[in-house]
């Protein structure tokens, strides 16, 4: 596990390389979705260091409840490329069958639970969650990221709530991009996010969440509270959402650009500028690792677009454990000649 | 049926310590109609939770334990403050199963009584199982009478799927039934004929199954009684049989009428057996107002309106 102060160089490069992946895998999704092969995509762009630096913390055995915005966060824990991409492409090799938009993954085997485009409505299943692990005595604790708007639904609080009052090892993760769709911060709440926890009881603390380094050591800190079984903590990582929410929106009608791709505030280039400065990185090596990314981005691409898609009658299944006569006949249906 | 789901509720907490009971007083004050009496001091408060009061929470915690291994039985108080919880039951419970594709499964079992008849008002007397048939997802069940409310809830224990068990509270402690001891199941999905007769078919389920019975009685109508049990999926072949073998159909329920459970009854039969019938299919239900806590013996379908029903369809 790394730790601040001594995050080993190899350490460093394998974040930087899946920060790389992140970004080149955002643009391509983004290129695939403006020619019409993938349906939609909620970028990830801006918000890469914090994800990275929540996966590099936590143990195979916690359960990660993510929202759909946190491909660097994947790509860090191991998820495969390709299993990203049969999802993204609704293919048959998609575990969730094609019944989930772009960005709603579920990997179980890699203890990434399931995405629902409602916001918020995760949270109280966390709670659950880590209730059932403590109750099991199963190993490790339940991480939960959502975005700054999250943070005003009754589900948040909700899930504070019951986090509190039984005591549950909850780590939550406000990832405050700065913006909901087109609302801004201030204009989702009066208060600082980190503080909303105080209220019942769960401490709080606001991390930069666009440096690798001060990310991983205020993550350390609610990561060990939480490990310790003292209850849940909730950290506000102040990042930015460098594109648009989704793909079907565009920010130039609501704001200005802060921080734009490769810019020297871009928290990847904050990280690569860190490696070049300690030595860890050199240009030459910074040019070869991103055309890596890109090769291996584009190669898996083509790779996965090949799957064929789920057969149509598929559907109606899994509705429930067994059909009702209700999808029985509702297939039937669907499959009658014309 | 307080006793019988009491009951139930131990034994099935005593077959499998997965099962866990949570909600708002279940647990020192053993719920407000003590459907959970003593089982805090049974179980401990590991197994027994004392909710803080939000029903989002309650029902969102419940789906998260229930995908990670234990099975849930969450008390909401009253049906009529369950719509908190309603995102949560419509579009993480409800599509759990579907969205991950079939990775993930929630079995848990949301109990709240519902239904009018106790002085309750605007909010503690609704009916609202149309809004949970209407999901694809959930089961709704119902049971009339203390023996289905055992078997009923252990087939519903028995699913691997969330089910929705509405409890007539009218009926909580109404008559005396023998129940058998122990664990047994009714078949979810199907009705019961709780009366064979072929002069019309009288179609009802929970909180209306002892008006109508009584009305058939005091009447000596000619009637086939079905109580469907199973709100959804519902028992569609003995809807039709009964339908067939009549020709005349009244559906009574204590829901509001628009939109209504029997909305879905007569197109069934519409759609499947329209060639057997000899009158209209009567609907005889609660009104289109919200439930007036005054005259509230004016809202509930009873003899008069059902006989009313009966007097169309036979003279039609």
């Amino acid at each position: 596990m790394a730790m601040v102060g001594n995050l080993s160089n190899e350490q460093a490069i394998t974040a930087y390389r899946n920060a790389l992946r992140a970004r080149a895998l955002d643009m391509k999704i983004i290129s695939a979705q403006r020619q019409g092969i993938i349906g939609f995509h909620v970028p990830s762009q801006g918000q890469e260091i914090i994800q990275i630096a929540i996966s590099m913390l936590s143990d195979k055995e916690d359960l990660i409840f993510s929202y759909y915005r946190d491909l660097a966060m994947l790509l860090q824990r191991g998820v495969p490329l390709s299993m990203i991409y049969d999802q993204l492409l609704s293919n048959s090799k998609d575990f969730q069958k094609g019944r989930q938009m772009p960005d709603h993954f579920s990997f179980k085997e890699f203890n990434f639970s399931t995405v629902q485009s409602p916001v918020g409505a995760h949270l109280p299943l966390t709670v659950g969650a880590a209730y059932a692990m403590r109750y099991s005595k199963k190993k490790g604790i339940v991480i939960a990221t959502f975005g700054d708007g999250a943070t005003s639904t009754s589900d948040f609080h909700a899930a504070l709530s019951m986090a509190s009052v039984f005591n549950l090892g909850v780590l939550f993760i406000c990832e405050n991009n700065g913006w909901a769709i087109s609302v801004p911060t201030s204009k989702q709440t009066k208060a600082d996010i980190y503080k909303k926890g105080a209220g019942y009881g769960i401490p709080g603390k606001r991390v930069d969440g666009n440096d690798l380094i001060a990310s991983l050591a205020g993550l350390q800190e609610a990561f060990d509270y939480v490990r310790s079984g003292k209850g849940a903590y909730l950290v506000e990582a102040v990042t930015y959402r460098m594109g648009p929410h989704s793909t079907s929106d565009d920010p130039k009608k609501y704001r200005v650009d802060e921080i734009t791709d490769g810019s020297e505030n871009d928290p990847i280039r904050r990280l690569e500028n860190l490696m070049l400065r300690m030595g860890v990185l050199d240009s030459a090596s910074i040019q070869s690792m991103r055309a890596q990314a890109k090769e291996e981005i584009d190669r898996t691409f083509e790779e996965r677009m090949s799957i064929p898609p789920t057969e149509p009658e598929t559907i109606f299944d899994d509705v429930y454990e067994n059909p009702s006569w209700i999808q029985e006949e509702e297939r039937r249906d669907m499959n009658a000649p014309d | 049926m307080v006793q019988s789901l009491n009951g139930s509720i131990d034994m099935l907490m005593a077959e499998d310590e997965k099962v866990i009971v949570m909600g708002e007083d279940v647990g020192r004050d053993g719920g407000v109609f003590r459907v959970t009496d003593n089982l805090l001091n049974k179980y401990g408060d590991e197994r027994v939770l004392d909710t803080p009061l939000n029903e989002l929470a309650i029902i969102g915690m419940a789906t998260g334990m229930a995908m990670y291994g234990l099975k849930p039985i969450a008390e909401i108080q009253f049906q009529d403050y369950i719509f908190p919880a309603f995102d949560q039951i419509v579009n993480n419970i409800a599509k759990i199963r579907y969205r991950t594709g079939g990775r993930f499964s929630v079995p848990l079992i949301i109990r709240t009584p519902y239904g009018g008849g106790v002085r309750g008002g605007l909010y503690h007397s609704q009916s609202g199982e149309a809004y949970f048939a209407h999901t694809a997802g959930l089961t709704v069940v119902t049971p009339s009478n203390p023996y289905d409310a055992r078997g009923l809830l252990v087939a519903a224990s028995r699913r691997n799927d969330p089910v929705i068990f509405l409890e007539p509270k009218r009926l909580y402690r109404a008559g005396k039934t023998e129940v058998p001891d122990g664990l047994f199941e009714v078949e979810i999905g199907k009705a019961a004929r709780l009366r064979e007769g072929d002069e019309l078919s009288i179609i009802t389920y929970g909180s209306m199954v002892p008006t109508v019975m009584s009305t058939v009685e005091k009447n000596g109508l000619n009637a086939d009684v079905l109580d469907l049990r199973t709100i959804l999926p519902m028992d569609v072949d003995a809807i039709i049989t009964t339908a067939r073998k009549t020709g005349r159909v009244i559906i009574v329920h204590e829901a509001p009428r628009t939109l209504g459970v029997g909305a879905e009854i007569s197109a069934l039969i519409a759609e499947r057996a329209v060639d057997s019938l000899l009158a209209p299919i009567i609907r005889v239900t609660g009104y289109d107002i919200p439930y007036p806590y005054s005259h509230e013996e004016f809202y509930l379908p009873d003899e008069k309106r059902i006989m009313r029903a009966v007097d169309r369809v036979i003279k039609y």
